[in-house]
């Protein structure tokens, strides 16, 4: 299963949701998947702090979807998310977790999950996450987006994927600062408040 | 920490608009947290690690919602790693509340290291900061970091040490 096939089939799926994405290869392949969630998507660059983040956004603004694509070593990072999201139970969160299994953006060293023992979304469940499954085929990776997008507890898919990158893809230009200004006037914009306003005149 | 410096460090909060806090629970500030529990108007989120709680409260401001990170000092060496990245790659503020473990009067030895390393770290990542030690100060050094930090989209902390944790 290739990531850029699963970012599709999600991607046509959204419309007014926000998403916290992974930096990374992923992050092309997001932007040229789904470009009309290309102001909706903000890139952060950490490890341990996408599924975080998201879950802050969510806490923020409950009655939007607020969707986290996180990695496999990402999650690894922090897997004390999992226990925060078991114990506060957001009703507006959907996590997906690109497991290929190695770090990618390095070159592709494997991570914990490439030896067949470590299973996030078992870790997941045991955290008190119930809604956590791992998806190895495109259909079971849709059924789960559709799940996932609707449902009003936490929702996790793994997605297996390969530790491949979709070739000929556009690469994004802006960095960090920009990404979050863009990102903050589409939430400024679509929620109708002011979260950068004007500077004080005295 | 008495009854009227947890009432402070709430009217501070409040004042600030903050609604939402994330926190590692510590014994100085034992008695504040089941205060914010209680109070209607904040939610209180509990974190397993404070660089957790750190990437949580950056994902609140993103949402418009004001949020902080309430911990004990030692908490922010476990958040470097969020705190520089957010801030210094995107300028995504976190705005924290820290006891201030292990200053001279300290009686613990394994607090020493929270003391020797509080100030370096945060002058490290060039976060500013207050340390508070009279109770009449709390709510005033609470709003200014907000202040501070929603016009420079950058951390700032406030230490409450002396007479106000012991």
């Amino acid at each position: 299963m290739k990531r850029y096939d699963c970012m599709k089939l999600l991607a046509a799926r959204l419309k007014d949701e926000l998403v916290i994405l992974s930096l990374g290869a992923s992050v092309d392949e997001w932007y040229n998947a789904a470009p009309h969630m290309r102001e909706a998507s903000l890139f952060q660059q950490q490890l341990g702090c996408v599924t975080p983040q998201a879950f802050g956004l969510a806490a923020g603004l409950p009655h939007r979807r607020i969707i986290s694509l996180d990695t496999d070593g990402g999650m690894m990072f922090n897997l004390g998310i999992l226990a925060t999201l078991g114990n506060e139970q957001p009703k507006n969160l959907f996590t997906v977790v690109w497991d290929n299994e190695c770090y990618q953006s390095i070159g592709g060293p494997p991570t914990h999950t490439a030896f067949g023992r470590v299973d996030i979304a078992a870790i997941a469940r045991g955290a008190g996450v119930e809604n956590a499954y791992t998806a190895r085929t495109l259909e079971e990776f849709e059924a789960h987006c559709e799940a996932g997008l609707k449902a009003d507890v936490p929702y996790i898919v793994v997605a297996k994927v390969a530790g491949t990158v979709q070739p000929d893809i556009k690469r994004k230009h802006s960095d960090g600062r920009e990404d979050k200004y863009i990102f903050v006037r589409h939430v400024e914009a679509t929620e109708g408040i002011v979260i950068m306003g004007p500077s004080e005149h005295n | 920490m008495k009854q009227s410096s947890v009432d402070a460090v709430i009217r501070g909060l409040k004042k600030a608009g903050v609604s939402i806090v994330c926190y590692l629970p510590d014994s100085l500030f034992k008695q504040l947290y089941p205060a914010l529990d209680a109070d209607p108007d904040i939610r209180t989120i509990r974190v397993t690690n404070e660089g957790e709680g750190a990437a949580i409260c950056g994902g609140v401001f993103l949402s418009g919602k004001r949020a902080a990170l309430i911990m004990e000092n030692s908490g922010l060496r476990a958040s470097v790693e969020p705190l520089a990245r957010m801030g210094l790659g995107a300028g995504i503020p976190v705005v924290m509340l820290m006891s201030y473990r292990g200053e001279l009067g300290e009686n613990n030895w394994w607090a020493i290291p929270h003391g020797i390393t509080m100030e370096p770290v945060l002058n490290a990542l060039r976060i500013p900061y207050r340390i508070v030690r009279e109770e009449d100060q709390i709510e005033q050094s609470i709003v200014d970091a907000y202040n501070w930090s929603y016009n420079a989209y950058y951390h700032s902390a406030i230490a409450l040490g002396g007479e106000i944790v012991r």
